[in-house]
């Protein structure tokens, strides 16, 4: 509560205009993510250069601490935990679209599965846990005593 | 140029297609990720009858990051700074990825029929709602028929 207030008074909200100009410079993300899925099992954080230690901190990793290291490279152990498997037509199943990148599922697709069995493409699943490691639908903490255990 | 994800591109689609009651939401002509937004001051709330103009955009990292909204029209409002920014939970720690435009906008809505001065952002203003609500509704009625009503 009152967490607004505690946030960075230089917080970017005055100039919502002006970062109109990153999109000039933005690198293609997820629009490509059909065509090379097969080759990116455990590259994407990798190629996205940029962490999250905690939501809305971003940082290279050369701005890394050792101790966000330590959970960043925790945090990844703990994500390759998670099941993952292909996407097979079954009518019995009510999702047909990604809550992250809300392209309908299709055969094939590599998918996520959460303890809470909400299930998402494993490539966008896998860019909000190592931010947030929650699910985004039921926002349900993907391993509350799992994760606490390793953060001490 | 990078291209606009479809994500952006279907919910753009969709907002316009199922518009949100009482909420307009355009995108800019120049850029896709930034949306003209006018929220109706929702009834029985002392906004009722104001129009609020926003900015939305949507950053490099959506929908891994929230959107950043802003008022532009000034308003009266405990969570809402004299800059316009909302102190709301899903725009900063409780975001996620599942959320969307339409969620966010109707949260933003529903902030306007229920201030929350003990979570405040414009601090004199939620003093005033909690020391005098009844002056507080008046001044944020006063603000309205100002500020936000279209002459």
């Amino acid at each position: 509560m009152g967490s607004c207030l505690s946030g960075s008074p230089t917080e970017d909200f005055t100039r919502l205009r002006t970062e109109d100009s990153h999109d000039l410079e933005s690198t293609p993300t997820r629009n490509n993510r059909r065509s090379s899925d097969s080759h990116r099992t455990g590259g994407h954080q990798q190629r996205r250069t940029a962490y999250h230690p905690t939501p809305g901190i971003q940082r290279t990793a050369s701005q890394l601490s050792e101790d966000d290291q330590v959970k960043i490279a925790q945090r990844i152990g703990l994500i390759q935990h998670l099941p993952t498997g292909l996407y097979y037509n079954d009518s019995s199943k009510k999702t047909r679209e990604c809550a992250i990148c809300m392209l309908d599922f299709e055969v094939g697709d590599l998918m996520r599965f959460l303890p809470c069995l909400h299930a998402y493409h494993k490539d966008c699943i896998d860019d909000w846990l190592m931010r947030s490691f929650t699910c985004p639908s039921c926002m349900e903490p993907v391993d509350a005593a799992l994760l606490s255990s390793f953060d001490g | 140029m990078a291209e606009l994800p479809r994500r952006i591109i279907k919910e753009t689609q969709r907002l316009m297609a199922e518009p949100v009651t009482g909420i307009q939401a355009v995108p800019d002509e120049s850029n896709a990720r930034y949306f003209k937004v006018v929220v109706a001051g929702p009834k029985d709330s002392p906004y009722e009858g104001g129009t609020f103009n926003l900015e939305l955009f949507l950053p490099d990292d959506y929908p891994m990051a929230p959107p950043k909204v802003r008022f532009m029209t000034k308003i009266y409002h405990p969570n809402i700074d004299k800059l316009g920014r909302i102190c709301l939970d899903i725009l900063k720690d409780k975001w996620s990825p599942a959320l969307q435009i339409r969620t966010v906008l109707l949260s933003i809505q529903a902030l306007l029929s229920a201030p929350n001065p003990d979570d405040p952002l414009a601090n004199d203003v939620a003093e005033q709602w909690k020391t005098n609500e009844a002056q507080a509704i008046k001044t944020a009625k006063e603000w309205t028929r100002i500020y936000a009503v279209n002459s």
